[in-house]
C-alpha cells in the first residue's frame, strides 16, 4: 500500500546509523524548552522526559519540560510554531497530528512545513484488543458476535482511529458504535470497566496481554504486531488504510541544520539504547525504537498529510 | 495460596523489602521510611494555605520514580510515599480552612463553615483536634471496608453502572449539588452553570476550541488550577482582605484573636462527637467506592446529614451549625477523610480514579510497570503466586503503618502547624495569594494562568458576595468534563439512542431524582422560616 | 462573615439583589445559548459523522446555560422576596478595583522586570545578551520573580494596614525569598514566572 512508509521502516535502522555518526558540536544558547502534548505523568509524558533528563545528564543540556495538551496535539503545535528556531524550543507528539489532525483542522492554520522533523522514538502497537473474558479469541468471533445480532462498542482515541474503526466494520459488514475517548488509557479503562467490548491500543495493552488479560484479536497496523505476530493485519481484513505512527520529536520550522542534527542524533540514540531509563521502557511498551529522521522524517510526515484527505473521504461515505 | 497467604506475604513485602538502614539490629525497609517521609510531608503541604496533596505527588512523582528506577521493587516504596502524602494531607488540610478560613480543597471548604468560626471565637486548637480525631477516624473506618470489600464490592457496583446510568449519576450529583449547598437551589444553578461553562470554554471534540472567541489563550480551555484555586482560594483571599480593611477603618486596628477555654478534647467531646463521625464514615466511604464521585460529595453530604440530625437533638445555648459547632467540624472530616480509602476500590479493581490522589497512584503504577491496576488484580490464585495481589496486599498494609502514624504523631505534628495563627493575616494572605499564583505558575508556566487565577478570584469575590457559593461552581468544574465525555459516549454506544437518559430503569430513577431534588428545595426554601 | 453594607451607599436598595442578578443571570444565558455558542462553535447540538449521529460541541454548553437559566428564572420568580439578601456595596467594588489593579501591576512588573534589566546591561555595556536565553541563570531568573513579587507583597499589605512600612518591605522581600527557596533551590526543572513563557 503505501509505499512510503514502508521505505521509512526500511530506512529506520540505517537512519540510525546514519544519524549517530554526525558529531555534535552543536550546543545550545540557552535551556530548551521542551513541550510535551500528552498528559503529565502517563506513559508518553514519562518517555519525553526521561529522554531529557538523560540528554541532560549525558551532554549537560538544560531542558524545561513542559505540558502543553488539547487538541490532537494541535495546542503543542500552534503553540511550537511561533517559538525561536534555534533549538531552544522543541515539542514532542504523535505522527497522526501532522498528518490526519492538520489536515481535519484546516481553520487552525497549521501544516507539517510550519515545522522542522527531528526524530520519531518509537512506533505504535496499536492493536484492536479486547477483554480475554469476552471469550474471543480472533476478530472473527467479534465478527460473528456482531452478526448475531450483539451490539458492539468499539473504543477509540482520535478522528483517524474512528474512521479505520468504521472501515474496519464496513469491511466485515457489520456496523460497530464507535466511542470516541480521551487517550488510549481510556480506552483500556472502558474495555476493562465493560463499558467497551473492543478498542484501540497503541502499546498500553503490553501488559494485560502479557497477563492474559486483554487480547489482540487484529493489527492496525500495515505489519503484525511483535506480540501478537498471528493476529491479523488490517489489510487482512480488507482495510487498505492503518493506523502506522510514531511518538515524533519536531522544532518550528527553519531550524539550522547543526541544531538540527544535533538534537535529532542525541534523541535517537538515547531511545535505541535499551539500558538508558528512556530506552528500557520503549523496549517495554512498543518492542524497540524505531528512529526515522531527517529527510525521511520529513517526507513522512508531509505524506501523512497529504493522504488524510484520502481515508477522512473514504471514511465520509 | 489462599487469602491468609497473600496477606502474609504483602505485609513482608513492605517490613522486608530493600533494607534503607538498621535500627537497634533491625531492619528498615525503605518503603516503611517512604511512608513515614510522605505521610510529614502530606500534613506540611496539606497545612500550607495553597498547597494540596496532589500538588506535592505531582511534584513527587518524577523524583521518586527517578529515584526508584521502573523495577517492580520500585512499587511499594513510591506507592507507599504518595499514600503517606494522602493521609497527610488530608489531615494537614484541615488546618488552613480552621485557621485562615482559606480551604486548600473543595472539600475542606464544608471545614470552614464550622471550623474556622470555632477560630474566631478562640478555640482554634481544639477544632483542630476535633478535625484530626474524626479525620482519622473516619479514614482508619473506610480502609477497614476497602480491605474487606474491595475484591466484590466495586465489581458489583460496575456491573450495574453502563455509560447511560454514569452519565445520569453525574447529573444527579450536579443538580444534587445545586440544591443542598448553600441553601438557595436557585443560586446553586447558577454556581454550577457558571463552573460548567468555564470548564466547557475551549475544550470539546471538535479541533476548533469552542467558545474560544478565535484567540490562543483561551484555546487550551482553563487549566484546572487556575478555575479551583481561583474561585476558591483567591477569592477567600480577597473577601478576607476587605474585611481586614474595613476592620480597620473602622477601629483603627486590627484585632488578633485570642485562645479561650478548654482547647482539650475530653471522652465527653469524643462521645457527643461520635454519631456524627459514624454516620459521616459510612457516607464517605460509600460515596469513595463509586468511581469517580470524590470525596467533596462526600463532605457536603456528611455536613448535611450531621446538620438534619443536629437540628432534631440540640439544646437551646449549643451553637448551631455553620457558627462554629464541633459537630461540624467532626461531621465533614470524618466524611472526606472516609472517603479516600474507600475510593482505592474501584482504583485497584477497575483502574478507574475517584480523586486526584488515585490518579496519581494509578500513574505511578502505570509508569513503573508490573503493576496493573484491573480485575486482574484480585485474582486469587491457587497454585502460582499472583505479584499484583501481593502489592495489593503491600499497599493495604501501607495503608495502616500511614494511619498508626495519624493516631499517634499525626494529631501533635498538625497541630504544630497551627503556629501560623500568630503570623498577622494582613501578612499571611498576600502570601497566600503570591504562594497560589506561584504553585499554579509552576505547573503552568504560562503567565495567562495567573491572570485566569486572578479573573476567577474577582469571579469567585463577587459569587461571595451576593451570596453564591462558589463550591457548586468548583464541582461542576470537575465533573463538566466528565459529563460530556460520559454523555458523548453514552449516546454513541447506545447508537445515537437520544433517550438513553430515560430508557435505561437505573438512568431513569437517577433523572427524576435528579428533579425531584431542585423541586422539593425550591418548594422548601419559599415557606417562611 | 459582616454585611457588605458597612461601607455606605449600596447599589441595590433593598432586598432587590435577587431579582437583579436573576434577571442579569438570564439575559447572559440567553445571549449564551442563542449568540455567543452558534457563533463561536464549529459544530451543532448533534452531528451526523461516519453515518453514526453524534453529540457535538454546542450541547454541553447549551446544558450549561439551561442551569443558568432555570436557575435566574427560579432567582426571580420564587426566590425574590427571599429574607436574607446580600447587597454589593459601593466601596467593596472600589476595595476590589484597587486590589486587582494592584496585583495587575505587580505581575507586569515581574513579567518585564528581567527583560528590561537586560536592556539596560546591554546599553551599558554594548552587549548583546537575550533574557530568554538567560532565564535559568542565576541572577537573571530571579530579578521578575523577587521585584514583582516583593511589590505585590508590600502594596496588599500596605492597602491593608494603611501605610506603608519598612518592616512591611522586609516582611515581603523575606518571604519571597523563602517563596524562592521552595519552589526554585530543589527542583532543577521547575520555573519561577515568568520564565516559562518569556
Amino acid at each position: 500500500m503505501n509505499r512510503f512508509v514502508t521505505a521509512a521502516l526500511a530506512a529506520v535502522f540505517s537512519g540510525m546509523m546514519a544519524v549517530s555518526a554526525i558529531a555534535a558540536d552543536w550546543t545550545p544558547p540557552g535551556p530548551i524548552k521542551l513541550m510535551i502534548a500528552f498528559r503529565a505523568g502517563g506513559g508518553a509524558d514519562t518517555q519525553a522526559r526521561l529522554i531529557a533528563e538523560a540528554l541532560a545528564s549525558k551532554l549537560g543540556w538544560k531542558f524545561i519540560p513542559e505540558q502543553v495538551t488539547g487538541k490532537g496535539g494541535l495546542n503543542m503545535a500552534a503553540a511550537l510554531k511561533d517559538q525561536p528556531n534555534d533549538g531552544t524550543a522543541i515539542g514532542m507528539g504523535v505522527t497522526e497530528t501532522f498528518g490526519y489532525n492538520m489536515a481535519a483542522a484546516p481553520n487552525a492554520g497549521l501544516k507539517p512545513s510550519d515545522f522542522t522533523g527531528l526524530t520519531t522514538t518509537a512506533g505504535f502497537q496499536m492493536g484492536v484488543v479486547s477483554l480475554a473474558s469476552k471469550g474471543w479469541n480472533s476478530f472473527d468471533d467479534v465478527v460473528a458476535a456482531a452478526k448475531g445480532g450483539e451490539q458492539l462498542r468499539f473504543g477509540v482515541m482520535s478522528p483517524r482511529l474512528a474512521d479505520l474503526a468504521y472501515l474496519l466494520g464496513k469491511a466485515q459488514g457489520i456496523d460497530f458504535n464507535i466511542v470516541s475517548v480521551k487517550g488510549g488509557k481510556a480506552v483500556m479503562d472502558g474495555v476493562n470497566a465493560g463499558d467497551l467490548d473492543l478498542g484501540f491500543m497503541a502499546g498500553i495493552q503490553a501488559k494485560g496481554v502479557a497477563a492474559g488479560d486483554l487480547v489482540n484479536l487484529a493489527s492496525a497496523l500495515s505489519t503484525p504486531l511483535t506480540q501478537t505476530p498471528d493476529a491479523p493485519t488490517f489489510a487482512d481484513l480488507g482495510v487498505e488504510y492503518d493506523s502506522d505512527g510514531y511518538f515524533v520529536f519536531v522544532g518550528p520550522a527553519g531550524m539550522p541544520a547543526d541544531a538540527r542534527d544535533a538534537l535529532a542524533s542525541a534523541i535517537a540514540e538515547v531511545a535505541a539504547d535499551e539500558a538508558s531509563k528512556a530506552g528500557g521502557i520503549i523496549k517495554k511498551a512498543f518492542g524497540g525504537a524505531a528512529t526515522i529522521t531527517g529527510d525521511e522524517l520529513t517526507a513522512l510526515l508531509e505524506a501523512g498529510y497529504s493522504s488524510a484527505g484520502q481515508l477522512m473521504e473514504v471514511a465520509s461515505q | 495460596m489462599d487469602t491468609l497467604d497473600y496477606i502474609v506475604l504483602g505485609i513482608a513485602a513492605v517490613f522486608q523489602g530493600p533494607e534503607l538502614f538498621s535500627l537497634f539490629g533491625l531492619p528498615v525497609s525503605v518503603t516503611l521510611v517512604m511512608i513515614v517521609f510522605g505521610f510529614l510531608s502530606g500534613i506540611v503541604v496539606g497545612a500550607t494555605p495553597g498547597l494540596a496533596g496532589p500538588v506535592a505527588m505531582a511534584i513527587a512523582l518524577p523524583i521518586l520514580i527517578s529515584t526508584f528506577g521502573y523495577t517492580p521493587d520500585a512499587l511499594l516504596p513510591v506507592m507507599g510515599f504518595l499514600i503517606g502524602v494522602m493521609k497527610g494531607a488530608t489531615v494537614g488540610g484541615a488546618v488552613p480552612a480552621i485557621l485562615f478560613n482559606t480551604p486548600g480543597t473543595p472539600d475542606a471548604f464544608m471545614t470552614t463553615l464550622d471550623g474556622y468560626p470555632m477560630t474566631r471565637k478562640g478555640q482554634a486548637r481544639k477544632a483542630l483536634r476535633v478535625a484530626h480525631f474524626s479525620s482519622v477516624s473516619g479514614d482508619t473506618f473506610s480502609d477497614v471496608v476497602l480491605i474487606v470489600c474491595a475484591p466484590f464490592l466495586a465489581l458489583l457496583v460496575e456491573g450495574y453502572l453502563d455509560l447511560p446510568e454514569k452519565t445520569a449519576l453525574l447529573i444527579l450529583s450536579l443538580s444534587f449539588i445545586a440544591a443542598v449547598i448553600g441553601g438557595s437551589p436557585a443560586k446553586g444553578l447558577i454556581s454550577v452553570g457558571l463552573g460548567l461553562l468555564a470548564v466547557f470554554i475551549g475544550t470539546g471534540e471538535d479541533f476548533y476550541p469552542r467558545l474560544s472567541f478565535g484567540t490562543e489563550e483561551l484555546s487550551r480551555g482553563f487549566p484546572i488550577a487556575t478555575a479551583i484555586l481561583g474561585i476558591l482560594i483567591v477569592s477567600a483571599v480577597f473577601k478576607e482582605l476587605e474585611e481586614l480593611w474595613r476592620e480597620k477603618r473602622a477601629s483603627g486596628v486590627i484585632a488578633p484573636v485570642a485562645e479561650t477555654g478548654d482547647q482539650r478534647l475530653r471522652f465527653a467531646d469524643i462521645r457527643a462527637l461520635f454519631p456524627y463521625i459514624a454516620r459521616s464514615s459510612v457516607i464517605g466511604t460509600a460515596i469513595g467506592a463509586l468511581p469517580g464521585i470524590g470525596s467533596t460529595l462526600a463532605a457536603t453530604l456528611g455536613y448535611t446529614v450531621g446538620r438534619s440530625r443536629y437540628e432534631k437533638t440540640k439544646t437551646d445555648g449549643d451553637t448551631e451549625f455553620g457558627k462554629g459547632a464541633p459537630e461540624g467540624v467532626a461531621a465533614t472530616e470524618a466524611a472526606n477523610s472516609s472517603v479516600s480509602g474507600a475510593n482505592l476500590i474501584p482504583v485497584l479493581s477497575l483502574g478507574i480514579p475517584g480523586n486526584a490522589a488515585a490518579v496519581f497512584l494509578i500513574l505511578a503504577a502505570e509508569s513503573i510497570g508490573g503493576f496493573n491496576p484491573g480485575p486482574s488484580v484480585f485474582r486469587f490464585t491457587s497454585d502460582t503466586v499472583n505479584p499484583e495481589l501481593v502489592i495489593a496486599f503491600g499497599l493495604f498494609t501501607s495503608m495502616f503503618i500511614a494511619n498508626a502514624l495519624n493516631w499517634t504523631v499525626g494529631g501533635l505534628f498538625m497541630r504544630s502547624m497551627g503556629v501560623m495563627i500568630r503570623v498577622p493575616k494582613q501578612i499571611l494572605l498576600p502570601i497566600v495569594l503570591l504562594l497560589t499564583l506561584t504553585a499554579i505558575y509552576v505547573q503552568e508556566t504560562r503567565m495567562v494562568a495567573i491572570w485566569f487565577t486572578l479573573g476567577f478570584g474577582v469571579v469567585g469575590y463577587f459569587m461571595r458576595s451576593v451570596g453564591i457559593s462558589p463550591l457548586p461552581f468548583v464541582i461542576a468544574f470537575i465533573l463538566g468534563g466528565k459529563l460530556e465525555e460520559t454523555a458523548r459516549q453514552a449516546f454513541a454506544a447506545t447508537g445515537g439512542d437520544p433517550f438513553f437518559l430515560f430508557n435505561h430503569p437505573i438512568a431513569l430513577v437517577f433523572m427524576v431524582l435528579s428533579a425531584a431534588v431542585i423541586v422539593f428545595t425550591t418548594r422548601k426554601s419559599r415557606e417562611p422560616g | 462573615m459582616g454585611p457588605a453594607t458597612l461601607g455606605g451607599r449600596s447599589i441595590f436598595t433593598g432586598p432587590k439583589t435577587n431579582l437583579i442578578l436573576g434577571l442579569a443571570i438570564t439575559v447572559f444565558a440567553l445571549a449564551l445559548v442563542f449568540v455567543w455558542i452558534p457563533l463561536d462553535t464549529d459544530t451543532g447540538l448533534v452531528e451526523k459523522v461516519r453515518r453514526q449521529v453524534t453529540i457535538g460541541d454546542s450541547l454541553a454548553p447549551t446544558v450549561a446555560g439551561l442551569f443558568l437559566l432555570i436557575g435566574g428564572g427560579l432567582l426571580m420568580l420564587f426566590e425574590r422576596n427571599a429574607p436574607d439578601q446580600r447587597e454589593l456595596a459601593i466601596s467593596s467594588l472600589g476595595f476590589i478595583g484597587v486590589l486587582v489593579a494592584l496585583i495587575a501591576l505587580s505581575l507586569l512588573v515581574m513579567r518585564f522586570t528581567g527583560p528590561a534589566l537586560v536592556a539596560v546591561v546591554n546599553m551599558a555595556f554594548d552587549s548583546s545578551l537575550e533574557y530568554r536565553l538567560l532565564r535559568d541563570s542565576v541572577p537573571w531568573k530571579y530579578a521578575g520573580y523577587f521585584i514583582g513579587g516583593t511589590v505585590l507583597l508590600t502594596g496588599m499589605i500596605s492597602l491593608v494596614e494603611g501605610r506603608v512600612g519598612r518592616r512591611t518591605v522586609l516582611i515581603a522581600v523575606a518571604a519571597v525569598i523563602v517563596l524562592i527557596a521552595i519552589y526554585d533551590l530543589p527542583f532543577d526543572d521547575l520555573l519561577l514566572p515568568p520564565n516559562g513563557d518569556v
